[in-house]
């Protein structure tokens, strides 16, 4: 295990605000995390805590299998060897960029060396001399990433890397950072509030809400099989689906459980398992899909489609397989 | 209009650089031989000793005020802005009289029966102190500003990175502040070249007490205009050397969503050493000479004359506050001309009109000594030959030259915060108004002028405490039957009555600490 972390409690305000709540956790070497969630959630706290810029109030941090966080100790964040990627990156000035990258290498033969190696691996050969204020929000981010690597470090935090990027830039740099972490090798962990960046990027998705880690999966398992109604809405909008509107579809629901359908998967021609007739009230253009709003006996629907309904009356079906169920 | 300011506040200056080239007086190769070397010498040795010792008192009172939490740290952050309300001259004869023989020390020091002896303070290591202690806040305010706006996130990534809290300070934290101390360091370089009093106290010949040597000592005002200029010369050097910092390098501001520097917890002996740390330049530059004076005051006090001194005390308050009324009135012209004007290269040379403010006041005194001369006797002249009526000098020895020259030295005081506040005031507003079909002129007026007044007041408060706080050029200009606080201060100082320039320098300091209490309230407001 490289990173283990047990029933972890951190508050804020004297004990007003509990930003990490019970946490516990394991993370694997070499493999990619995402910490998601919204803000206020606790997550960024934990990788503030990992890195050893807070202390706990309860609980143990363990980096490869020896303390380095606890109610009593404290390794002080300088002698963790766990690099940070800070969200408006906080590149160094008055240092060229190759200084900025120097910045973590002890003195010894091979920093020249090495701070080369890490203009190549984040693509800015010759970038060396100039100074941050010189290039472009995509290459600062690189270089804040070259910076976190240069030193070698057991475990990479990443707060919020792509959110002060534009949706197009995004993309291109999210493969970019990727493959960039890939090649180095290390465990990485990125902290994002995006779900889309987290399901993309990582190997495991942490999901926290409210300093509570509800889920940690695989994006697949994260998605088709969510802990909570409040995972699940990370993704998609939910229909909530009482047990008088199951009803009318013919499904005899468990009374001690919630059910909801995200609105992509009701079928507006009919098919599906479970069937019932909806009135058509409005139909909205977005672009590639549409927004169709149907009245099921006394109860009103919004639903997605990629097809806008033809009559004013249609059946209204679903597959059991896409049904969610959630104790109550 | 701003070329015709420009050219009113340029006229000392200019005048100056064309005497440079109409040659010296007689003794000005005696001058040359025996004393300009020395001149030299002395005012850059005490511009470098200054500039080290304030650059450390500041830079170390201001990281230490940001970053760490002390005993008394509220009352100390602004305590350590105070030294400047004690005027430089001043704080000289009150540590002339803790460290004379039978002077304050001694005495405290034989009441616990140690005996150090004297410490002989008047000489150039020792004013260089003094003016080092008095004049470390212009550091201490650029830098302690710098720091408050840095970002924990640049701490953070360097502790990430395996750096300890010494290696934030000297590999981050201080070569980023460079701007900040450079511009502090370069208005101590003005203060210490333009101080009279305080030099001429301890018997250092600098530049400025040559000028006043050759102008009064040996009636030769070529020579001092002469040495002026050279003195101009090196000014200007300093001021071209600042810009040209500030353009080196543009530092990326840190964005306002970051949080601040968190400030470090500290305890037993590292909080009492922090606290000491932090005690010492502001019980040096404004609680000891402070308490000093107090005790020339209650000693003499019985001995004081009240009349004649409410009487320089009004004349004092009236001048300084005519002359800041004038240079917030011009600094307001100014500003209206600039921004009425669409031609750049007067806007370029209006940026010359506010740099009196780094011309020592001794060579504004003799730029506009000689010229008001020539145009009075041209205007006595030209009204008697018109008007047959005799008239008497309407500049010279008069109190509108005095009240000149301190505009042309102190507009830059009031214009550079009525600036920075009018940037402040959204472009919309000017728009939204003269869209509602008022004129440029009426906006100005009703709303422009009423968003600028807390600037406004403030700009007048910071001129009326350099204005009280003036010595040189005052005592050049003023008119015989004028009297000021701090000519009053320097006279009985010179004529070895300290005591009883104690009195009139506490007034100067309390009509300087007050105003300097409002504006930091003001300053923390906003």
């Amino acid at each position: 295990m490289l990173l283990t972390i047990d029933h972890l409690y951190k508050g804020f305000d004297q004990g007003k605000v509990q930003a990490v709540f019970d946490t516990s956790l394991v993370l694997e070497a070499g493999k990619t995390y995402a910490f998601l969630g919204e803000s206020g959630s606790g997550k960024t706290t934990l990788a503030r805590l990992i890195a050893g810029l807070e202390c706990p109030d309860r609980g143990e941090i363990y980096l490869n299998d020896q303390l380095i966080s606890s109610e009593s100790y404290h390794l002080p964040a300088e002698k963790r060897a766990i690099g940070f990627v800070f969200q408006h990156y906080a590149l160094f000035p008055h240092l060229t960029i190759a200084k900025n990258i120097a910045y973590g290498i002890s003195k010894t033969a091979g920093r020249r060396e090495r701070v080369e190696e890490m203009l190549r691996l984040v693509n800015l050969n010759g970038y060396g001399k100039r100074y941050p204020h010189e290039i472009s929000g995509g290459q600062q981010q690189r270089v804040a990433l070259a910076r976190a690597l240069a030193p070698d470090p057991r475990l990479i935090l990443l707060d919020e890397p792509f959110s002060n990027l534009d949706s197009h830039l995004r993309q291109k740099l999210r493969t970019e950072v990727f493959t960039i972490l890939q090649n180095a090798g290390v465990c990485s962990v990125f902290i994002t509030h995006n779900a889309e960046d987290a399901m993309a990027i990582s190997d495991e998705v942490l999901v926290f809400r409210e300093g509570k880690l509800l889920q940690q999966a695989t994006p697949m398992a994260l998605y088709h099989q969510p802990s909570s109604p409040y995972v699940a809405r990370f993704f998609d909008t939910l229909v909530d689906l009482p047990l008088a509107l199951l009803a009318s579809f013919n499904y005899k629901g468990n009374k001690n459980k919630t059910y909801f359908l995200r609105n992509h998967h009701f079928h507006l021609d009919g098919s599906g398992e479970f069937v019932a007739r909806a009135q058509v009230i409005r139909t909205l253009c977005l672009g590639k899909d549409y927004v169709v709003e149907v009245k099921v006996g006394e109860h009103l629907l919004e639903l997605s489609a990629v097809k806008p309904p033809e009559t004013s009356e249609v059946g209204l079906g679903w597959r059991e397989q896409d049904l969610l169920s959630f104790d109550a | 209009m701003a070329l015709v300011i420009t050219v009113f506040i340029g006229i000392p200056a200019l005048y100056i650089f064309i005497k440079l080239f109409n040659g010296p007086g007689e003794s000005w190769t005696q001058i040359a031989e025996y004393l300009l070397p020395k001149y030299v010498k002395n005012s850059l040795y005490l511009a470098l000793i200054c500039s080290l010792l304030t650059a450390l008192f500041g830079v170390a009172s201001a990281w230490l005020s940001v970053r760490y939490e002390f005993y008394g740290r509220r009352i100390l952050e602004w305590l350590l802005i105070l030294p400047l309300a004690i005027p430089s001259y001043i704080t000289a004869y009150a540590y002339a009289g803790i460290f004379d023989y039978g002077g304050s020390l001694n005495v405290l020091l034989s009441r616990i029966s140690l005996d150090v002896g004297r410490i002989d303070l008047m000489s150039i290591n020792g004013l260089a102190l003094i003016l080092s202690i008095s004049l470390y806040p212009y550091v201490y305010v650029a830098c302690r500003t710098f720091f408050l706006h840095r970002s924990q996130n640049l701490i953070d990534a360097s502790r990430v990175l395996g750096k300890g809290e010494a290696q934030h300070f000297f590999k981050l934290i201080l070569p980023m502040a460079r701007p900040a101390i450079v511009g502090g360091i370069i208005l101590v370089l003005m203060e210490v070249l333009n101080d009279y009093g305080a030099a001429k106290y301890y018997g250092v010949n600098t530049f400025t007490t040559g000028i006043f040597k050759s102008w009064f000592g040996y009636r030769e005002l070529e020579t001092a205009i002469y040495l002026a200029a050279l003195l101009l010369v090196i000014i200007f050097a300093l001021i071209v050397i600042e810009q040209r910092q500030r353009g080196a390098r543009k530092f990326a501001a840190d964005s306002g969503s970051e949080r601040r520097l968190e400030r470090l917890k500290s305890s037993g002996m590292q909080r009492v050493g922090i606290t000491f740390l932090v005690v010492l330049p502001a019980f040096l530059g404004f609680i000891a000479p402070l308490a000093q004076l107090l005790y020339w005051a209650i000693i003499s006090y019985v001995e004081i004359d009240w009349g004649p001194l409410l009487q320089v005390v009004f004349q004092s308050l009236g001048i300084a506050a005519f002359a800041s009324f004038c240079c917030v009135l011009m600094a307001m012209l100014l500003l209206m001309a600039k921004e009425w004007n669409r031609l750049n290269w007067v806007n370029q040379i209006a940026k010359i009109g506010i740099l009196g403010y780094a011309i020592p006041g001794a060579v504004i005194a003799v730029g506009i000594y000689m010229p008001g001369l020539y145009f009075d006797k041209w205007l006595i002249d030209f009204i008697g030959r018109t008007f047959s009526v005799k008239m008497n000098l309407l500049l010279t020895g008069t109190v509108i030259a005095l009240i000149y020259a301190y505009v042309v030295r102190f507009l830059a005081v009031a214009f550079n915060p009525i600036v920075a506040s009018r940037e402040k005031v959204q472009f919309g507003l000017l728009q939204a108004s003269q869209s509602l079909g008022k004129g440029a002129f009426f906006t100005f007026l009703k709303v422009e002028i009423p968003l600028l007044k807390p600037a406004l007041l403030g700009a007048f408060i910071l001129v009326f405490i350099d204005v009280m706080k003036e010595l040189p050029l005052t005592l050049i200009l003023k008119p015989y039957d004028v009297q000021t606080l701090a000519v009053e201060a320097y006279q009985f100082a010179s004529d070895e009555r300290i005591i009883e320039a104690a009195m009139p320098s506490l007034l100067i300091i309390a009509t300087g600490v007050l105003p300097v209490i409002f504006l930091n309230r003001l300053v923390r407001k906003s």
